[in-house]
Parts: C-alpha cells; structure tokens; sequence
C-alpha cells in the first residue's frame, strides 16, 4: 500500500486579517481561519486515488494550534491520519524557510509515494511552496494539476502550461499541486463526525524536525520587508448621486463625449 | 561577482513568451542603475528555431545566451532547474528573475529552493537606492504596498504579467551558445505523452481599449451576466475581481489584477468594486475610470474620474434599457 501526504493550510477569513506591524507578517494566531479553498480540491484528487488503488493519505498542515478544529474536519473527509507541524520558531517564514520545513516533516513521513497540495493559497497567492518543497526533496514537480491518474504503477496528469495542455507521466514520488476545477468535492462522513473529538493531530515541533533555527522562521527567510506603506488615494473626481436611471443617462452623455459612444 | 542580472526567456516552438519581453523593460534600468549586465537566458531544443525568434534582435537585453537539449523542449521543471543552477553556480548572478508565466511560477521555486535563495512573487515595481535593490509588490490589507529585500544573492522574483510595456533597443545583443559539460545531467523524471495548443482563445482583456470589470457590488452571475451585454455595445471585454471568479461568475482568466491579468485600457468601468489593492494594481494604468459603488467612500471611487452612488444592479438594468432604445 502506498501513502499520499496532502500538505493543507489554514487562512485567515477573508476580511478577518491582521497585519504584524513589526514584521508585517500575517498574524495567524488572530484570524479567524478556514481551510484554504484550493486545499479542497488537492484532498479530493488524493481521496479519490485511495478510493481507487487503496492508498494511505495523510493530511498535514503547517501553522498554529488554531489549525486543529480544520485538521479534524479534514479528517472526516476520509483521511487517515492527521498531523500538525506547529512551533514557534516557524512563525513568520517566507516560502523557503517554510518549504524546509514541510520538506523536513515529509522526510519524517517517509516513504511516502505522492505529495498533494493546492495550487496556491489565497493569502499568500505565491504557488511557490509545491515547487520549492520538491525542489529541496530531490523530487519532480507537477504544477498546476487539472487530472490525476494511477495507472500501471505511475502517475498521469494533464496540467495546464502557458501554451497548452501537457499529460505528464512520472514515476513515484513527486509533488503535485492541483487546480481548483473539480467538479464534484465529497462531504465528510457522519460517523466520523461523530467520532471526532477523540481524533487528536499528531503534533510535529521543532524537537522532532530538529531544523537549525537560523533556517526557519522569519531569521530563516532571505524575503525580508524592508518597509510597508499607503498608498494614499485622494478623491479626483466627480461623484453623481441620483436615481439609477439619471446617473445612467450621464454615463451616456459622458462616453459619448469622450467617443466611446456614437 | 554578482555583475550579471539573469532573466528567464521563456520559448517554446521558437516563440518568445510576450512575459519575457514585458520582463526586460524594469529590468534594464535596474541593471543600468545598478551597473549590471542585463543577460536573457533561452532554453530550447531546436537551434535554428530559436534563432528564429524576430524579437531577438531587438531585446533590451545585453546578451542572449542561449542552451540547447532536445529534452528541453517542454522546458520540463526540473530539468530547467538543473541547468538555471548550474548556470547561477557558474557565474553567481546579482539576481535571478522569471514573468509570472506558468513556467516561470513552476520553475523559480525551484530555481530558489536549491540556491537557498529568497523569492518574491507578484512584484510589479523596483527601487533603487544607495546601491541596494527593492521589490515593490501590493501585500495584505486594503492600499498597502510592501517594499522588500533579500539578505541573500541572487536576489529573484516572479514579475507580474502585463505589468510592464514591451519596448525594443536600438542595438542588438550578443547572441552566444553556451554549452554545458561533459556529463551534464540531462534527465528529466518528466515525460511528456501528449500535448494540446490551448482549446478556446486566449481572452482578449490585457490588450482591450474598453473593460467593463465586476465585482461582488453585483450580488449575481446574472446580474454579471449583464457586463457582457454592455461589451457588446461597447466593443470591451469583460472582467472581474477575485471574489466573483471564485463565485463562479467568471471564468478564472478574466480575474483582473494581481493574481490575474493586468489592463490598461482607456476606458473602465467598475460595477461594485470596492477597489482593493490586490485589484487596482491590475487596472491603475486606465485612462479613465467610472465606479459605480453604493458606498461614496470605497477606494474605487476615489481613483475613479467619475463616481455614481448607485445600486450597480439596478444602474446597469438603466444603462441597457437606454443604450438598446437608442439602437
Ligand atoms: C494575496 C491576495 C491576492 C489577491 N489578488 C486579487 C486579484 O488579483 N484581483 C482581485 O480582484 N482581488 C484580489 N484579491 C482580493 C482583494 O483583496 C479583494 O478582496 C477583492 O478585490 C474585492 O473584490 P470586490 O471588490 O468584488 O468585493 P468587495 O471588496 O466585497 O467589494 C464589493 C463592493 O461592492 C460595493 N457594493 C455592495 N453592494 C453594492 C450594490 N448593490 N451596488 C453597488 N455596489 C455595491 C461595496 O460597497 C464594495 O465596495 C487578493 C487578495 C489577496 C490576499
């Protein structure tokens, strides 16, 4: 049996984010957070590979101890073992130091034979870490992933590229990170549901990664913010009120002034 | 050490992405400030092909150097790693930077984590001061732009598309083959069984003269449904904020502004956008700019030239119902 590691992360709710106004990192231990939407898809694309050829899949994430009610949730989907990776030296690292730090935790999970992950997150939007984690693990990666297929003792995936669409075949192990397009995401399972106060994450800190600090964390990471500002934005220009069908009518006039209108 | 700037040209059938010119543009005067030799690199598979390439000639680049492989056609992943290493190992360049491509998103990471390197994604601007380089990218919250360093060389970054205009030196670069040793590792873990030109065209946004862009002010798909009825008698393409994509309102590639395409029209019109930084990067460059917001206060209606208070709904239900009267 093999083993698919789906590598989830929790964001903060739109709209509920705190900036650090030191580091101006995000202050995750804040936010109110929720299951990065394109993480949905990248469990289904895993559950649905153990649905068919009887993988294990365990789901890991890396972040604070809010992280945990998620990680429960994940599990009632289907997975088999959950794991946090949380410590305080992790706080406030760019995409490399926390790269190393999920390349380290997947060596602990070692063999695995896949590791999935969502495109990008919505907080972060880089798409950095799939690539840089199995770049730092010696492994291939697949970005941008539409379809995943296990045939024969190999993957296959057909992922999007810039000047058309690739199918991909590579052998075990890679990274993977997948497009939000699936069409169907199961629901969780009602017995698992019920059963899930007694699940409990296996936490990973920085006792078991054994990371040298200097490589983690915000004195880990060569991305450093320099300064942060406003832009400031001053009103230039004229603002109508009225009833819908007056302001409409000045549009009108207006695009016809500036040509836009015959 | 460190007197080369390394951008990542990015060809495929002996075509040049439009990205790695859009690139070139920042990136020469960064090099111009900073001293530096500005060098493209291309990897492809077909020599004559390359070569090919019209825009070569006229890049602001200082040099062009050029690899060749037949396993390089599909510029698999970890194959371009290995040889951008190698390349960086061999001649330590000030910095590393690569278009906001699929590729160049798939590749740099790479490229960052072997040389332990920092990488800065979405940047849209540099600053040069006192001899040290800064990245300018939009970062959390509402109008905040982030200005960022590397402890580390090279220095590297994803620069966001249609960010920057494509311009075309007057002098024509040094066009060199380089060739790498003996025993280079040419593999790849990746095979390529099938490959397909893209179904449907490339949307037409980035290059429009008129957008008409939506946000969730619109409340519905089909009150969205009702921008692409205003483009057709504007002659605009349609676009949308982050949110109404992931609503489903809107295809993903008409998402406008940092994670999507940039514009500069002449003409835009905002229905129900609040005008959050994310966005206006995508669309600061239009000439003219129409909000239509209930909220007099939002950010889109100060950038705006012309602002309506208004239910956007109901404003665009007015705005067709006269526009077709008048046909
Ligand atoms: C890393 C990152 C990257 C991002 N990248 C992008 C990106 O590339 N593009 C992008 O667009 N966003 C992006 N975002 C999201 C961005 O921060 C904003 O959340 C988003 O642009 C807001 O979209 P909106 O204006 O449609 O929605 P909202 O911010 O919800 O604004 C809706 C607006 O509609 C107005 N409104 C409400 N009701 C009505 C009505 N009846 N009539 C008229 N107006 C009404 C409101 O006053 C408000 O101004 C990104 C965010 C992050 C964190």
């Amino acid at each position: 049996m093999g083993r698919i590691v789906v590598c989830i992360k929790g964001v903060p709710k739109p709209g509920t984010v705190k900036v650090d106004k030191e580091t101006h990192t995000l202050r995750r231990e804040s936010a109110e957070l929720i299951l990065n939407p394109p993480d949905r898809p990248a469990l289904e694309v895993a559950l649905r590979l153990k649905d068919q050829t009887n993988f294990e899949v365990i789901a890991i994430s890396m972040g604070p101890p809010n992280m945990v009610p998620l990680l429960q949730k994940v599990y009632a989907l289907g997975v088999d073992d959950i794991y946090l990776i949380s410590d305080r030296a992790f706080a406030g690292s760019d995409t490399l130091a926390t790269s190393r730090i999920l390349a380290k935790a997947l060596s602990l999970l070692s063999p695995f034979d896949l590791v999935v992950m969502g495109a990008r997150s919505i907080d972060g939007e880089t798409g950095q870490v799939p690539p840089e984690t199995a770049s730092l693990l010696n492994l291939p990666s697949i970005t941008y992933v539409k379809e995943l297929r296990f045939v024969d003792g190999k993957f296959i995936a057909i992922r999007e590229d810039d000047f058309g669409e690739e199918e991909v075949e590579f052998s075990p192990a890679a990274v993977v990170s997948i497009v939000p397009e699936i069409d169907y995401v199961r629901p969780p399972s009602l017995k698992r549901l019920l059963s899930l106060k007694e699940i409990t994450p296996k936490i990973l800190t920085n006792a078991e990664l054994n990371l040298d600090e200097a490589s983690i964390g915000l004195s880990g990471s060569p991305t450093q913010v320099a300064d942060v500002f406003e832009k400031t934005l001053v009103s230039r220009g004229e603002i109508f009120e009225g009833e819908p069908d007056e302001l409409a009518e000045k549009l009108i006039e207006v695009l016809k002034e500036k040509g836009f209108l015959a | 050490m460190a007197e080369c700037i390394f951008a990542f040209g990015q060809c495929f059938e002996g075509k040049l992405h439009p990205a790695s010119l859009e690139i070139l543009t920042p990136l020469r005067e960064v090099a111009d400030r900073l001293n530096k030799r500005l060098i493209l690199i291309g990897l492809a598979d077909d020599k004559e092909k390359f070569l090919a390439i019209p825009e070569l000639k006229k890049l602001l680049a200082d040099e062009v150097w050029y690899i060749i492989h037949p396993n390089l056609k599909h510029l698999p992943d970890d194959l371009c790693e290995r040889v951008l290493v190698y390349l960086a190992s061999e001649h330590k360049p000030y910095g590393i930077f690569f278009p906001a491509t699929k590729k160049g998103l798939s590749v740099a990471p790479r490229v960052a984590g072997s040389l332990q390197a920092g990488l800065c994604a979405h940047v849209n601007a540099f600053e040069v001061k006192n001899g040290n380089l800064f990245l300018l990218r939009p970062t959390y919250g509402e109008n905040i732009i982030a200005k960022l360093t590397s402890q580390r060389l090279p220095i590297m970054a994803t620069l966001a598309l249609n960010a920057f205009p494509i311009k075309e030196a007057e002098k024509e670069p040094l066009i060199k083959e380089l060739k790498h040793p003996e025993g280079f590792d040419w593999s790849t873990k990746l095979t390529i069984k099938n490959f397909k030109p893209p179904k449907k065209e490339p949307s037409r946004l980035s290059v429009a003269k008129v957008v008409v862009a939506g946000g969730m002010g619109l409340k519905s798909k089909e009150n969205f449904q009702m921008l692409f009825e205003l483009a057709k008698i504007l002659k605009a393409e349609v676009g949308g904020t982050r949110p109404a994509v992931h609503a489903g309102w809107v295809e993903a590639d008409r998402m406008i502004g940092v994670s999507g395409v940039s514009v500069r029209p002449k003409l835009y019109l905002a229905f129900g956008i609040s005008g959050a930084i994310q966005h206006t990067v995508g669309m600061e460059g239009s000439e003219f700019i129409v909000s239509i917001n209930i909220d007099k206060e939002a950010p889109m209606m100060k950038m705006a030239h012309i602002g309506f208070v208004c239910d956007a709904p109901s404003f665009l239900k007015a705005l067709l119902r006269k526009l077709k009267a008048k046909d």
